[in-house]
């Protein structure tokens, strides 16, 4: 006695459906690429912007007076360009896990997010730290004119 | 994990390039200026963890982070060192007097 396969259980349908599915899933995966792809640019024009602009301001940090204290401002606003850059690629890495396709490579995702979310603990870090060094060199400075 | 579009990985790379030639440079300028090595060492480092970045960003391999990890803490290091060294300097001496 042959079994009765209700029509919306029928190979067809299901090969018709798993097809469909399958394309849903190749788009998404086509629309996280060009995301990812975007972020990660982001990104560089960020850093490429902040290293341009840090390269300007040593060269004329170093063609004035070429005091110490001139190339102070200009490495402290390039680091907080750099971690801005970290950011964006922070994000491009959770984007990347939404279609990550295998364990290892999630693995993988993980440890380069690890690996940048310390560089930027630590770039975050030395910012704070040598804004209040400069800080506390001007407070002496103005002790000592006093 | 590199860029789905392999010119912006080869731009983004030339951009690295051109980023630790820049830095070579700043640190010479610095140099000269200011005649103190730890200044120059700390603008070369700043410009070469820039270009490091880069070329995280491009490459994406276990290389480039490693490579881009060794200037972050090497840049700690020499940073701490000089700072110690510059506080050691302008702190007025301690005496005591018996």
């Amino acid at each position: 006695m042959a079994l009765a396969v209700p029509d919306n259980l029928s190979p067809a349908r299901v090969l018709a459906e798993s097809s469909l599915a399958g394309q849903a899933e190749g788009e998404l995966q086509r629309a996280v690429g060009l995301l990812v792809t975007v972020v990660e640019a982001c990104g560089a024009v960020v850093i490429i912007v902040g290293a341009l602009w840090a390269f300007i301001g040593f060269v004329r940090a170093a063609l004035s007076r070429g005091r110490t204290e001139g190339f102070v401002p200009v490495r402290l606003r390039l680091g907080r360009f750099l971690a801005l850059g970290l950011e964006f690629q922070l994000a491009s890495d959770v984007l990347r896990t939404a279609v990550a396709p295998s364990f290892r490579e999630l693995g993988q995702l993980a440890a380069v997010a690890a690996i940048r979310t310390a560089l930027n603990y630590f770039l975050s870090r030395e910012i704070e730290e040598e804004r209040r060094q400069v800080e506390e060199g001007l407070r002496r400075k103005e002790e000592t004119l006093q | 994990m590199t860029f789905a579009v392999p010119a912006l990985s080869f731009v983004v790379q030339v951009a690295a390039g051109l980023v630790a030639a820049a830095a070579l440079v700043s640190g010479a300028l610095a140099l000269v200026a200011t005649r103190q090595p730890g200044v120059a060492l700390a603008v070369l480092l700043d410009l070469l963890l820039a270009a490091g970045l880069l070329r995280l960003i491009a490459l994406a391999d276990w290389q480039a982070i490693i490579g881009a990890a060794a200037v972050v803490v090497i840049r700690k290091v020499v940073v701490a060192a000089y700072h110690r060294g510059s506080r050691v300097l302008t702190e007025p001496p301690t005496t005591t007097v018996s």
